[in-house]
């Protein structure tokens, strides 16, 4: 019964500013829709770019239940942080910000990739699905 | 009759020590997997015992582990051939400092110092422990208490920042710094404390430095009369300020600062961090920093030197033996954990470093890598790639270096022996 939390995928900035581009990203969709980019330039940091995360500071994606489980949960993590979440995993030692300053289009791209990567063949998350997550009260 | 006499010293003397100094230990053929300069050897000492922290060794050789979230492992080689055949588990509560003084056995959870007293002879020890400083912060992040006593026995205890670098929201673009005045009463810094009084809070403590976002590496260093540190430095300026910073930027900012720690000390986070390319400390971007305005001179004591970003200094010795040769006497042995905060950059720094220093106790302001080949691959994508990462880091009394590891509990001793493994072995 013991279920790794996500925390989440990652922390980040815009990283279209970039001076030179270090991180291999899928090229294809407009950037901002992109999964993939915007993984790279979110979560991977913390979340690193196999999804394994790193042991006792940030979970892994691959061994997570949350990133393919209730679409409500893994928006209100990745909305509100780790610290909004009503029982962060003690395993994990950093604390997850907030994305809520992403689109509902970013975040339903961000939250599909993770749901179809790393081992996962859950299914997608519409923009709708984020507005509708942002609507509901703080859980934490 | 003198002579026999001594003869019969010698032989009390080696029966009374569980270690048997006498014949050296046989090294490993592929050295425990580590690479090491010429003429040294290394072996394991244990393995498999699990995420290991911090590690003292008692002046007969008994070996004592911290467990990220156990207790305590006491290890003994009975037979001398360097290999620990008895193990004993005590304690719980999980943690990671522990250091000796005298027959004590101090050690520490995530919010409270304790000691054991020990019984000579006896790997164990008899009683319960006795709690020292209690109710300490203790907040998910850098909650590790790291603990060290200075030249007159005074106990030290670090309190680590639960943030990065005290941004709002701390790690996201953008982080605005709160005002740091307050935070830096409670955490940020070394608070000293009477090593034989009992259930002290921090209030009760001293401050003794402050300005630091984590610390668990520090050694006293008796030459000197002072304390020698490495800080753990922050995370991310390129996620905070992706404007300034690319990912690549990031990977080598800021330095990991090696100081001098000394009362009053102040290193300056979380308003400022020391870039190593410009040799200068600067402002964070959380407190309108932009890579090149400083503050004002003095204000901040800078690092004697930098070891490259984010490769996380997990424990220190100064080395006081006479087995390793001439350089190595008085130097420092630092273990790195090594680095996750390089991505998408290969990590580095899984590795163990030596720090020379003068005859009078002064660093030299340079580095080496001492062990190295912890991770068991040259390019580490992801710490979840590494097979070993340096922890625990304790000088035996025969002058043997020990290492330990915190992904699977492996546990080494590095001995000098002129010789190095065959080209074979490794």
């Amino acid at each position: 019964m013991r279920v790794t939390l996500v925390f989440a995928l990652a922390l980040f900035a815009a990283g279209c500013a970039r001076r030179e581009p270090v991180l291999p990203v899928a090229a294809a969709s407009p950037p901002a829709t992109n999964g993939a980019n915007l993984y790279a330039q979110h979560c991977l940091s913390c979340h690193m770019a196999d999804g394994g995360g790193v042991p006792n500071l940030q979970p892994s994606l691959i061994d997570s239940l949350l990133a393919p489980g209730d679409p409500g949960a893994l928006l209100a993590l990745i909305l509100r942080g780790s610290a909004g979440q009503p029982a962060p995993n003690p395993e994990y030692q950093n604390v997850m910000p907030g994305f809520g300053f992403l689109s509902d289009a970013e975040i339903a791209a961000l939250a599909t990739h993770l749901r179809k990567n790393f081992g996962h063949a859950a299914p997608p998350v519409s923009p709708a699905d984020v507005a509708a997550a942002r609507a509901q009260p703080p859980s934490g | 009759m003198l002579p026999r006499f001594s003869q019969l010293l010698v032989a009390l003397a080696l029966l009374a020590s569980p270690v048997a100094f006498a014949k050296p230990p046989s090294p490993d053929a592929d050295n425990g997997g580590l690479t090491l300069p010429p003429g040294f050897r290394a072996f394991v000492v244990a393995d498999d015992l699990g995420s290991l922290r911090q590690m003292a060794i008692a002046p007969n050789g008994d070996i004592y582990l911290k467990t990220l979230r156990g207790g305590i492992i006491g290890l003994r080689d009975a037979d001398g051939d360097g290999r620990a055949e008895t193990k004993v588990a005590f304690g719980s509560g999980g943690g990671t400092g522990i250091a000796l003084r005298g027959d004590w056995l101090y050690h520490s959870t995530n919010d409270a110092v304790f000691r054991y007293r020990l019984t000579p002879g006896q790997l164990a020890p008899g009683g319960e422990h006795e709690r020292i400083v209690r109710n300490l912060p203790s907040e998910r992040s850098h909650a590790a208490k790291t603990i060290a006593f200075d030249g007159e026995g005074r106990l030290l205890v670090e309190v680590g920042t639960p943030t990065n670098a005290l941004g709002n929201p701390d790690r996201a673009p953008g982080a605005k710094g709160l005002d740091y005045t307050g935070h830096l009463e409670k955490y940020g810094g070394f608070w000293r404390f009477d090593p034989d009084r009992p259930d002290q809070t921090q209030a009760e403590g001293t401050r003794f430095s402050t300005g630091h976002r984590h610390i668990l590496t520090i050694a006293w260093n008796d030459v000197a009369g002072d304390f020698f540190t490495v800080m753990q430095g922050r995370d991310q300026l390129d996620v905070v300020a992706p404007q300034l910073y690319t990912s690549a930027d990031n990977a080598e900012l800021p330095g990991e600062e090696f100081h001098v720690l000394r009362k009053n000390s102040d290193l300056g986070w979380p308003s400022t961090y020391w870039d190593p390319q410009q040799k200068k400390r600067v402002f964070a971007p959380e407190y309108g920093g932009d890579r090149k305005k400083t503050p004002p001179p003095g204000r901040f004591q800078d690092p004697i030197f930098s070891f490259p970003a984010h490769w996380s200094p997990m424990q220190m010795a100064f080395y006081r033996g006479t087995q390793f040769p001439e350089k190595y006497r008085g130097g420092a042995f630092i273990a790195f954990h090594g680095s996750w905060n390089r991505a998408p950059l290969p990590q580095k720094g899984y590795q163990v470093a030596f720090v020379p220093f003068d005859p009078a106790g002064s660093p030299l302001g340079t580095w080496e890598t001492f062990a190295d080949n912890f991770a068991g691959t040259t390019v580490i994508a992801s710490p979840r790639d590494a097979r070993f990462r340096p922890n625990g880091l304790a000088v035996g009394p025969d002058g043997s270096l020990y290492v330990a590891d915190s992904l699977k509990g492996r546990v080494w001793r590095i001995i000098y022996t002129g010789e190095s493994a065959s080209a074979k072995a490794n």
